[in-house]
């Protein structure tokens, strides 16, 4: 039996009380430090000064007073609707609820022949869809790898296709331009039946990395995550500072500059297109000392996971964030405790949509047939621990002990 | 004659007054400033770039040593050195390609190509090929270095690699290239001189190029 959006919450490594310092010390980044910016966004910019944003154009910096900014951020809606295409599998993201699922844009595969890595295909990423649909505590595919044997100007349209086709489960995926984009639209559209069916009952989403961390806006990305927000497509608000390189390497200071960050993507969302389905996509990384790689598998990672899940809640945003992560190159025991204390701790923390959770190795290098499978079981499980133990009187089985005690026995009853 | 070997063991193991010590013993013993650079400080980062691969020394900790160095050569040799001496390895134009915005990986190897001995003239990310076209006819570096982490990125190594031949400018420099979707097959073919998998292999890489 799968375990899809039970209610996390169990663990919350944040007190009431450090929830609001951190909002507010969030508040105040955004209304001091702010953010700068790159060339490129000047109709953005005008838009954000018709909110009351401040911007500084000769410093090319954008500040956030709290009151307007906290306006813009409560239009969001506090529950978005993730589709599938066979109505199996819909995600409905709010409050504590959770789900897992794939994540990533691996670029090498642990071939099932060699057991080498090689570079992914397109027939990869088809395989990888078809084995997901299959692997029930998986609950969306969000496109694991990419096809590196086509031409990059292909990727966007070729990877929906091959998602859409191996699987009925919600795909998101990123795409790398405009016209990528309503590609994917167009792909969409012709699946559903029509635009409005799409736009009716969304099966795909984007992600757009639309803040360069600490506190910078990426014009490429936010003009993709502005275009989704007007196709009424939901869109992650993807940022990942890694503590102690992109952000304080303290796990409080990292909590909050993601938060800034966050605060302040899903408020220009919100001035495009009041109401527009969004997730708040803070992910808290951490670097490796010893050669600056991504250590998504440490402890800290899940604690920070789970905290930012509170944090999104208290702005009342459902979350898209990371668990599963690991800098092991194979399936190996290193892979299987950290995958398994960060996803616990993920879901045990009531976040929303956990991307990441299944498949990938080497710090998001590589992905292997093997763990998907693996890290299916580790899912399972960690749901399975949301589920609570029920003290129904079935479940107190008085008489079963009456029984047994009396000479019948456990087994058979 | 003045210990060498003593400068570049403290300055590895991080012990700075035995350091500014050491090196003004040395230039009271009459050793010459190029010396003491190339015998005792550089050495002492070439034993910190070894234990960084080795994983003895953390990152903050290489970049301390690294940023008391450049205090030391400053403050104490730089008005004794001639022009050259401090970077006898050259001028390297770093960059990440035009559309891609990762610099984690790109800095490191910047501040160890720096720490052993290069003058590097960072453009930072998204860098057109124009733009770095134009540097090399500036600053006339004798290497590019080049780096790219998304694969749909990785095709403007090689864009910006024509830019320069067509500009001319191909013989006068070594190219190398690196980030994670990059290999040595990738390398070879855009025609790059090298490929290195890490910072300490791009420092080697690009020592062993500039002779
Ligand atoms: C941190 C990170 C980011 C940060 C970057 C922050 C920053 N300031 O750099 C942010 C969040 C902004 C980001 C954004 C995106 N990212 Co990113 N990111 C990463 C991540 C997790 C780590 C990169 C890193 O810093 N590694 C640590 C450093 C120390 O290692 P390194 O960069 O490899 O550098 C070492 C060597 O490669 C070498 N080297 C590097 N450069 C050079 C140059 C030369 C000349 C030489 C010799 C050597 C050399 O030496 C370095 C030091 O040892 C990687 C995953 C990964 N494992 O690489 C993904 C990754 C690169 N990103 C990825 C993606 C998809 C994206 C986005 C497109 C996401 C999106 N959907 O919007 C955007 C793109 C933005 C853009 N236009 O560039 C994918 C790329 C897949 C692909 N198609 O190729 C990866 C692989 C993750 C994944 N599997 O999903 N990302």
């Amino acid at each position: 039996m799968s375990h899809k959006g039970l209610q996390g919450g169990h663990y919350r490594p944040l007190s009431c009380e450090q929830v609001e310092s951190l909002h507010a010390a969030a508040l105040s980044v955004l209304e001091k430090t702010g953010f700068s910016y790159e060339a490129g966004l000047d109709e953005t910019l005008e838009m954000m000064e018709e909110f009351g944003m401040r911007v500084d154009r000769e410093d090319s910096r954008i500040y956030f007073p709290r009151e307007q900014l906290m306006e813009l951020v409560s239009k969001a809606p506090k529950r978005v609707v993730l589709y599938s295409r066979d109505g199996k599998n819909d995600l409905y993201l709010e409050d504590d609820r959770v789900y897992l699922g794939t994540g990533g844009a691996a670029i090498k595969i642990l071939d099932l022949e060699t057991g080498e890595a090689r570079h992914t295909t397109l027939q990869d990423l088809y395989n990888l869809g078809r084995l997901v649909d299959q692997l029930d505590n998986i609950h969306f595919f969000l496109r694991p790898c990419i096809p590196k044997d086509i031409p990059e100007a292909l990727y966007d349209e070729n990877v929906f296709y091959a998602c859409l086709k191996s699987t009925a489960k919600h795909v998101m995926a990123g795409v790398n331009d405009f016209d990528g984009f309503h590609k994917m639209m167009d792909i969409a559209s012709m699946v559903a039946g029509d635009l409005e069916n799409l736009k009716a009952r969304p099966f795909v989403s984007v992600i757009a990395s639309f803040a360069i961390s600490p506190m910078r806006l990426c014009t490429h990305s936010t003009r993709i995550m502005l275009e989704a927000v007007r196709h009424q497509i939901p869109v992650a608000l993807s940022c990942a500072p890694m503590a102690g390189v992109s952000s304080p390497i303290t796990m409080a200071g990292t909590l909050v500059q993601t938060h800034a960050e966050q605060l302040a993507g899903i408020a220009i969302c919100q001035m495009i297109q009041p109401g527009a389905a969004v997730l708040y996509g803070g992910i808290p990384g951490r670097a490796n000392l010893w050669n600056l790689g991504y250590q998504g598998g440490s402890v800290e990672c899940g604690m920070m996971n789970a905290a930012i899940h509170q944090l999104a809640d208290h702005i009342k945003v459902p979350n898209y964030n990371s668990s599963g992560l690991t800098d092991a190159k194979i399936p190996d025991a290193q892979a299987g405790w950290e995958k398994a204390m960060t996803t616990m701790l993920a879901a045990m923390g009531g976040s929303n949509y956990v991307h990441h959770a299944a498949g990938m190795l080497n710090c998001m290098i590589t992905v292997a047939h093997e763990q998907f499978v693996i890290d299916d079981e580790i899912i399972g499980l960690s749901c399975k621990v949301l589920a609570g133990i029920p003290t129904d009187p079935e479940h107190l089985a008085l008489d079963v002990i009456d029984d047994a005690a009396r000479g019948a026995d456990f087994i058979k009853s | 004659m003045s210990d060498f070997v003593q400068i570049a063991e403290n300055l590895a193991a991080g012990n700075k007054p035995r350091v500014r010590e050491l090196v003004q013993l040395a230039l009271d013993q009459g050793e010459s400033a190029k010396k003491i650079l190339d015998e005792g400080l550089m050495k002492g980062m070439g034993i910190v770039g070894g234990m960084m691969e080795r994983e003895e020394i953390m990152i903050p900790e290489v970049l301390d040593v690294a940023q008391f160095m450049s205090h030391v050569i400053n403050e104490m040799l730089k008005p004794l050195l001639l022009e050259g001496d401090m970077n006898p390895y050259g001028k390297v134009v770093f960059a990440t390609v035009q559309g891609d915005v990762h610099d984690i990986g790109k800095n490191l190897v910047i501040m160890m190509l720096e720490g052993a001995g290069f003058q590097v003239i960072d453009l930072g990310i998204d860098v057109p090929p124009e733009t770095i076209v134009e540097s090399i006819r500036e600053n006339q570096p004798n290497m590019l270095g080049l780096s790219a982490l998304l694969t749909t990125t990785m095709p403007m190594i090689k864009t910006t690699i024509d830019h320069v031949i067509d500009s001319g400018l191909r013989d006068q420099i070594k190219i190398l290239v690196g980030g994670a979707p990059v290999d040595q097959e990738f390398a070879d073919e855009v025609g790059a001189d090298g490929y290195a998998p890490d910072a300490s292999s791009a420092t080697q890489l690009a020592k062993s190029l500039a002779n």
